[in-house]
Formats: structure tokens, C-alpha cells, sequence
């Protein structure tokens, strides 16, 4: 009971918000922004986080994530895709070039703001593949991918085999059904239900011609090509929840120290980079 | 940037000094139109707790359906981050699960329910929670007399572990796919079913007392509770799988003459209820159950003893388990 009372103690805070949850207007829709707003901001980073149920298993290291680096005087600007989470739309009418708008409004948006600081894109997963993008098309100063798929056909399919993973726990016989199975349903049929989700087939067959672009497969041509600060990191099981799924309830708690400590400092040596690159003004 | 839409609005509740945040649906009138001012007055509200670690928008998403079905309805609807879970600050610890078995959020819980009261104006609140939210539903309900009912889905009434041996876990797959393993499973069960008879049906070690205790309480005083359950492995319809305990019978048994509990069982549902036919289902049987109980947000006459319309006569004090 002593154990109770002193976690529920540690539950009430002592401080004010400087998380501002807020609706984006966007192409007749609203996304679900919560900005980390800091005083005299060094940089800004913009969180393009996983996909559709991947964001549920990995929300609070992500927004842990964003703390870190909003306590290094870094404004983070986080959303929902539209169609997910707390942003409206439906989810099965979505496109991958509406997710892709969604990047390019927002980034936009930050880089608005003033000072004028750079803008740093950081993308997870299939978000990973969207900031990605949008660097190639010349949005951001710098971009820091982790577990960026070639393409996003990838992301669902590593989504598809954790979700039919789960599925078969708690199916035995013949009602179990291999990723195979469900993929072939998936292309038989119109679209496919996956951890709550209603997968179309056109998502599914878009989403192998969407493809990260390939100079960003490797990090020293990405660099060498745009002349930015680019990082690729490849994150393994110990980075569960945050990729690889994970124990619901149990890793969540987990000491990212690991993995936001070097990714922080990469973003404070890439803004030297983007302040000798270019003339910021404010700077 | 705004901070609301047509139809929600992004709220945060600050009261005994913990901030959570929180999406408040509004209610629509039967027009269409969302309802402000004094029609929100005394009406009763729904409030969504977070499954476990899941943000407020639930598995899929299914959170929002809901509330936003609901609201259509005139129910106020509201989905809370706890402390230290989705948008809100604060740590959470370790053990989550441990902690929310041991009703570590029921005051806080509590506490915001009661905060939604004053701050728009609504008679009480309806509880809904999912599995671990079903547990802090359950908890805090008989923390605040502000809960008025309660739609729990899946809730076990066991001391369940986040993570299970890793050795257990591959016999277990193995079981369910191969055939001589499905055959020994079949075996296990058997002895288990022995081992519950000879045992004579007492509670089995791991058995979360403590919430046991607090659904007596709440269940006795004739709260309306739904009771909402998906299909398990190996189990039949609201049974639990042969030689486990079950613990539907023993605690509708505890509820007693007074009580107030319908028992759903959604075909088709899987453990999150966020599939297609699931929410759907869910939906259906929780608006009936709203409107039977709190009409058009509205409690009708004291809502701790009404009985459903929809079930006829003699609700009060007997239980129905029925498959959906």
C-alpha cells in the first residue's frame, strides 16, 4: 500500500503546461497537434511518429522523447496523421500523398514561427519514410530517421506480421491464418482489418510505390546529395516500444536514456551545421 | 490552431493538482446541432479511461467512435489521459499493471470525475473502462458517489502479469498449433477442471481480492453495471475455459438481490472490442443500456434502481448473461 501512495504521489505535478494540444485546420479537416513550447527555442524539430496502431504501442516513449529534447530548448511539434488517433477524417479514405500534405503543412507552419530557427525533420517508421520525403523535396535543415523503411509496403507488412503475431496467441487450430493469408485476403478483397484499422487494397498496393527516395537508403550519400545534416539509425528490439512492439503495461517505462542522448546531441551538432550552412536570421 | 472542432472540444482538468488532458464530445441535440449552455446541465456524462498504457483514443481508435456515438445520443462524452499515460505528465511506474491491479489510479480517477460534475454541470458520470481501465473503473467507482454506472469490457478479476515467461509463452504457441500440442492442452485442461472441483470452487490464489471486495461494494448497492465480454480462447460463450475459475459466476453471485447487472456477451468481438463488428456491437447494447438507464443524458427518476425497458420486468438483483 506504501508502494501505491508513493507512485500516486508522484503522479501530481508541480508545474505548468508548456504542452499545448491543439486542432490543426487542414484540407477540411482537423489534425491533433500538441506543441512543446520552449522560451528562446535553438531549434525546432518536427515528430512524424509510427503508423495507425503502431501509435498506441509507442506513444508514451515518443512523447517522452519529445520532453527531452523540449527540456534542451528544442520546441517539438508532434500530430496525429489525419484519419488516426485524435485527428478527424477516416482513416480508410486516407492516402499516403494526404499524409505527405500533412508533413508539408506542418513543417511549414514551424518554420513560421518566430525566431527563426532551424528545422530539424524526425521521423519513426512509415513516418520515417514521410519526413523523408518531404527533406527530398527541400522542407527541413536536417532529418533524423529512425528504422526508415525502403518503402512503405515495409512498414505495413512488419505491422501486418506483429499484429497476426498477436492474433495467433489467442487462436488455435484452424482459425489460425498466416501474414501470408491475410495478405492474400488483403489482395483479394477490399480491404482487411488489422488491429482495428480497416486496410484498403489500394493502401496496400500504393504502398509499393511508395518508396523512400535512394539517396536516402545510406547516410553518408544522403549528406554528400542534400548537403544536410542527415542520420539513419536502425532501432533493434531493445528499443521496444518505441519500434518492434513490445509488452504493453511493462516496457513502456523503459530508460530511453540510450537512445535520446546521442540523438539529442546529433541535433545539437547538426544546428552548427545548418548555422554555417545558412545565414539564419535571429541567430 | 484551434481548441475545439464543430463537435469536440481539448480540455484540461487541473483540479488537486494533477493535470490530465482529455477530449470532451459534445452532445447534439436530436437536430443535429451541438447542445451548450443549460442543456448540458444535469445531464449524465460517459468518461473513457485509458486500457492499460493506450492513449484515450483507445485500440483502433475505438474510443472515439464510441464517444462520439454517444454524444450523438446526448450523452456528454469525455476520454481522459491518466497521469502519466497519452498526453498527460507525470511518471508512470514500472509495474503498470501491478499498480492499476492495486487500484493505484482510483483516486485520481475519482477526483476528475468529480471535477467533471462541477465543471459542466452534469448529474454523474458513467464509467467506461477496458480490461486494466475496467479494473480503475471499477475502483473508482466506489470512491465517488458522482459515478452513477458503470460499462465495463472485460474486466478479470485476477492478478494479471504484463509479461509472461518466455518459455510459457512458446509452449503455449506451440500448443495452439500443433496438434499433439493441442491434445495436451485438452489433458491440462482436464486436470485442471480436477483440481477446481476438488478444491470445491474457492477463489484461487492469484485472485485480485482487493477489487473483488470493491465490486461487492458497488454491485450490492445496485449501481447499474454492464458487463460486456468478449470471447476467449477455448472458452464457451461468457464460461471461462475449462479448469479455469470462474469468476463471472462468483462475483454476479456477490452482487446480491439488489443489483443492477446486465451481461453481454459480443460474438464476434476480439479482447480490445475495436473490430469492425465489435464496436459496433459494444455501441448498440451500451446506448440501449444508456438510454434504459440515464434517458437522453438525462437520469430518469434516480437511476440507481431503474430497470431496463429493453429487458422487461424484474431487472434488479438478476443477472443476464446473454450472447449478442
Amino acid at each position: 500500500m506504501l508502494e501505491t501512495s508513493r507512485m500516486q504521489a508522484e503522479l501530481h505535478l508541480d508545474k505548468m503546461p508548456v504542452e499545448q494540444p491543439a486542432y490543426f485546420k487542414a484540407f477540411g479537416a482537423y489534425l491533433y497537434t500538441v506543441l512543446h513550447r520552449v522560451e528562446d527555442p535553438v531549434a525546432r524539430v518536427l515528430l512524424v511518429g509510427p503508423f495507425a496502431s503502431e501509435r498506441h504501442r509507442s506513444y508514451l516513449p515518443w512523447v517522452r522523447w519529445a520532453r527531452y529534447l523540449a527540456a534542451r530548448r528544442i520546441e517539438v511539434l508532434r500530430y496525429d496523421y489525419r484519419g488516426i488517433g485524435e485527428s478527424s477524417e477516416a482513416f480508410e479514405e486516407m492516402t499516403f500523398t494526404d499524409w505527405s500534405q500533412d508533413v508539408a503543412l506542418l513543417a511549414g507552419w514551424l518554420e513560421s514561427q518566430s525566431p527563426r530557427v532551424p528545422l530539424v525533420l524526425h521521423g519513426l517508421e512509415l513516418g520515417a519514410l514521410l519526413a523523408g520525403r518531404a527533406f527530398h523535396h527541400g522542407t527541413g535543415d536536417a532529418l533524423l530517421l529512425w528504422s526508415p523503411p525502403a518503402n512503405a509496403n515495409q512498414a505495413l507488412r512488419s505491422i501486418l506480421v506483429r499484429w497476426v503475431g498477436m492474433v495467433q496467441m489467442l487462436r488455435g487450430g484452424d482459425e489460425r491464418k498466416s501474414a501470408g493469408d491475410y495478405i492474400s485476403q488483403l489482395e483479394r478483397e477490399s480491404w482487411l482489418e488489422v488491429d482495428g484499422y480497416s486496410w484498403s487494397s489500394r493502401l496496400w498496393q500504393d504502398s509499393f510505390h511508395f518508396a523512400m527516395p535512394a539517396a536516402l537508403c545510406k547516410e553518408d550519400t544522403a549528406c554528400a546529395r542534400y548537403d544536410r545534416p542527415v542520420r539513419l539509425v536502425q532501432l533493434g528490439k531493445e528499443a521496444a516500444p518505441l519500434a518492434k512492439g513490445g509488452s504493453a503495461g511493462y516496457d513502456e517505462a523503459r530508460d530511453f536514456t540510450w537512445l535520446f542522448g546521442p540523438n539529442a546531441e546529433w541535433i545539437e551538432d547538426a544546428l552548427v551545421l545548418c548555422l554555417k550552412g545558412k545565414n539564419v536570421p535571429g541567430n | 490552431m484551434y481548441q475545439a472542432t464543430e463537435t469536440r472540444e481539448l480540455i484540461t482538468l487541473g483540479g488537486v493538482g494533477v493535470l490530465v488532458q482529455g477530449t470532451y464530445h459534445r452532445p447534439r441535440r436530436q437536430n443535429g446541432g451541438a447542445a451548450t449552455g443549460l442543456s448540458e446541465l444535469n445531464r449524465t456524462g460517459v468518461l473513457f479511461l485509458n486500457s492499460l498504457s493506450v492513449p484515450r483514443s483507445s485500440t483502433g481508435d475505438s474510443a472515439v467512435y464510441w464517444a462520439d456515438s454517444f454524444a450523438a445520443c446526448g450523452y456528454p462524452s469525455f476520454r481522459l489521459d491518466l497521469p502519466g499515460l497519452g498526453d498527460s505528465d507525470g511518471a508512470i511506474p514500472g509495474e503498470l499493471l501491478d499498480f492499476i491491479n492495486a487500484g493505484g489510479y482510483k483516486s485520481i480517477a475519482a477526483a476528475k470525475v468529480r471535477e467533471l460534475c462541477r465543471r459542466f454541470g452534469l448529474s454523474g458520470v458513467v464509467i467506461v473502462g477496458h480490461c486494466a481501465g475496467a479494473i480503475t473503473a471499477l475502483y473508482a467507482a466506489g470512491e465517488c458517489h458522482e459515478c452513477k454506472g458503470l460499462i465495463l469490457m472485460d474486466p478479470y478479476f485476477h492478478l494479471a502479469k504484463a509479461v509472461r515467461p518466455k518459455v510459457r509463452l512458446a509452449l503455449s504457441d506451440w500448443a495452439r498449433r500443433s496438434r499433439v500440442g493441442g491434445f495436451l492442452s485438452d489433458v491440462y485442461d482436464l486436470v485442471m477442471k480436477c483440481r477446481l472441483h476438488l478444491f470445491g470452487g474457492s477463489l484461487p490464489a492469484n485472485a485480485n481480492v482487493a477489487l473483488i471486495g470493491r465490486w461487492k461494494q458497488v454491485a450490492s448497492a445496485g449501481m447499474p453495471i454492464l458487463l460486456l465480454k468478449a470471447p476467449g480462447l477455448k472458452s464457451s460463450g461468457a464460461k471461462p475455459r475449462a479448469g479455469n475459475f470462474d469468476y463471472l459466476t462468483h462475483v454476479l453471485k456477490l452482487a446480491g438481490h439488489r443489483s443492477d447487472v446486465v451481461v453481454r456477451f459480443i460474438e464476434g468481438a476480439d479482447h480490445s472490442f475495436a473490430n469492425r463488428s465489435g464496436r459496433a456491437l459494444v455501441r448498440k447494447h451500451a446506448e440501449s443500456w444508456l438510454t434504459a438507464h440515464f434517458s437522453a443524458g438525462v437520469p430518469e427518476g434516480g437511476a440507481m434502481n431503474s430497470s431496463s425497458p429493453e429487458e422487461g420486468d424484474g431487472v434488479n438483483g438478476r443477472h443476464r448473461c446473454m450472447t449478442v
